[in-house]
């Protein structure tokens, strides 16, 4: 649906570069996560794939077509949430979505958005009044207003609860059910972690690694066995390779000699991934 | 452009006008206006009536359209409304439309006031024509001073010194304290004499001159040009910086 092609960009009040030369594509209905600690470019890019910095270099083309050579029809077609969630504080919810739904030809059902959101009952509140919650909650609506095809979300679980952020997760995944194509950035790693189709890792604007998060575990991970056993009265943890496991003859006499209380696969996080492809931790950024 | 997209934009900036209570604002101000020529006598209303509908075309145009592009800018709303597809020229002109009209429209209350207390006479069509043309102007003028300001209590600065600058030498050659032909060829560049001119020719005993023309086409052609030529072109850049981008 995108595809980038050594884009580069610097801000006309910097001297270098801050996206350095990315490629990547995002395919037809799929989420595709940009991950990346603070500073990393991630918003950056967003801004220029939904055209509003103009000045890139490097290819970057939606259906085909090179997106400059789009009008303002372009935006009939995508949805956008911002970092920062963006409406008029002294309208209320209703007046925010009634002004933005006029913009557009394609109208989604408002009332079944709310409702899913929460935001219904609070529908006539002034959005000043909303909490920081509410308001994310409701650039997630403002967003799909146009049904879109395509959607750009910065960070958008960054500040919700886990419940709603569950909710969003859900959202997400059924607008892509429904054949839609999402662009999600995020510097939590554990919070789109099952989310994505296809991750990229960025940092200092340059991107690291694309996979799909199972192959990457797969590729980074080290496939282990952790067994927890009972003997005399104390728990051991052991650890096996997963290689061969069936003909390991300490593993097999310990399950059956033993009482077991525990058996894990050494699942290694994206965020572990990350750290190892990058070298960069994204821990410290987490706040 | 898309006149229906342009008329739901015209319709929220207005609506949003009201909101943010630059309509009690203004109403006030007329109210306020209204209440201190009523105690003047026949003289002075004649010369002080001009005098302060050029004021509510001039510099309240600046003032109001400079205060809806920081409410504007507070709110980083200008970044959604670039994601969606209205157009540049959509929404500079709606805002232009929408202030212009408001604008007009207290200077009605004003005007209506003064017609049914006093019974002051003056031309209906020249009085809107100048009302309009002046107040247009200087609403395009501000949207683009506005571009310039940093924060809010600068912008009241420098309008105070465009406002010292602009209107002292008018409001001396209107109340006839400067008389010499050289301030009257001068203020023929000054925008705000050129308000006072379109707007004064709708009184009776105005005398048309040459100078009530060049002000009239001032007006016009001068808020055409600077729309097209500065404020249009300039606005996205205007808007991405104002989106904090
Ligand atoms: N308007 C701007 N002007 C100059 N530099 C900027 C601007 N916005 C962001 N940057 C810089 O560009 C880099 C990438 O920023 P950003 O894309 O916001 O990162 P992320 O979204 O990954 O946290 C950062 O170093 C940031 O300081
Ligand atoms: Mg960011």
């Amino acid at each position: 649906m995108f595809k980038v092609e050594d884009l580069k960009f610097k801000y006309p009040n910097n001297k270098e570069d801050v996206i350095r030369g990315i490629n990547f594509e995002i395919k037809e209905g799929e989420i595709f996560g940009f991950l990346g600690p603070s500073g990393a470019g991630k918003s950056t890019t967003q801004k220029i794939l939904i055209k509003i910095l103009e000045d890139f270099r490097g290819k970057i083309s939606y259906n085909g077509i090179d997106i400059t050579e789009y009008g303002n029809e372009f935006y009939e077609e995508i949805g956008v949430s911002f970092e920062m969630p963006i409406h008029f504080s002294k309208m209320t919810c209703m007046e925010n979505i009634n002004f933005f739904l006029q913009l557009y030809k394609n109208n989604a059902d408002c009332e079944a958005l709310l409702k899913r959101v929460g935001l219904w009952e609070d529908r006539d509140k002034m959005v000043g009044e909303f909490s920081k919650g509410m308001k994310i909650r409701l650039n997630i609506v403002r967003a799909l207003l146009n049904e879109p095809k395509m959607l750009f979300l910065d960070e958008p679980t960054n500040g919700l609860d886990p419940t709603n952020a569950m909710i969003l997760k859900d959202m997400i995944k059924e607008f892509r059910k429904d054949g839609g194509t999402v662009f999600i950035t995020s510097h939590i790693m554990s919070d789109i972690d099952q989310l994505c189709d296809r991750v990229a890792f960025i940092v200092e604007g340059q991107i690291k690694e694309i996979d799909t998060p199972r192959n990457l575990k797969i590729r980074y991970g080290n496939r282990t066995l952790k067994l927890e056993y009972k003997e005399d009265g104390k728990s051991v943890l052991k650890e096996f390779p997963m290689d061969d496991i069936g003909k390991n003859d300490e593993f097999l006499t310990l399950l059956q000699t033993k009482e077991v209380e525990t058996i894990h696969s050494g699942e290694t996080t994206l965020e572990d991934i990350f750290i190892k492809v990058t070298g960069v931790s994204l821990k410290d950024e987490s706040e | 452009m898309n006149l229906n997209r342009l008329w739901v934009l015209v319709k929220g900036e207005l609506s949003r006008l009201n909101k943010y209570n630059v309509t009690s604002i203004s109403i006030l101000i007329a109210i306020m206006w209204s209440i201190i020529l009523f105690f003047v006598d026949e003289v002075a209303l004649a010369s002080l009536l001009p005098l302060i509908l050029m004021l509510d075309a001039t510099l309240m145009s600046v003032m109001y359209i400079g205060s809806v592009m920081f409410f504007e800018k507070s709110e980083s709303t200008i970044s959604t409304m670039l994601v969606t597809p209205s157009t540049s020229s959509e929404l500079v002109l709606s805002k232009v439309l929408a202030n212009t009209i408001h604008n007009i429209f207290s200077s009605a209350l004003i005007i209506i006031a003064f017609f049914f207390i006093k019974h002051v006479e003056f031309n209906w069509f020249l009085i809107f024509l100048g009302i309009f043309a002046a107040t247009a102007f200087h609403t395009i003028a501000g949207l683009y001073l506005a571009y310039f300001q940093k924060n809010f209590t600068g912008m009241l600065v420098n309008i105070m010194i465009l406002a010292f600058v602009l209107l002292i030498p008018t409001a001396l050659y209107e109340i006839g304290i400067l008389t010499a032909d050289f301030w009257k060829y001068l203020l023929l560049i000054n925008p705000i004499q050129a308000a006072a001119e379109v707007i004064g020719g709708a009184f009776t005993g105005y005398v048309f001159t040459y100078v009530y023309y060049i002000s009239l086409g001032y007006m016009i052609i001068g808020g055409l040009l600077v729309y097209r030529l500065l404020v249009l072109p300039k606005f996205h850049d205007y808007a991405i910086k104002q989106s904090g981008v």
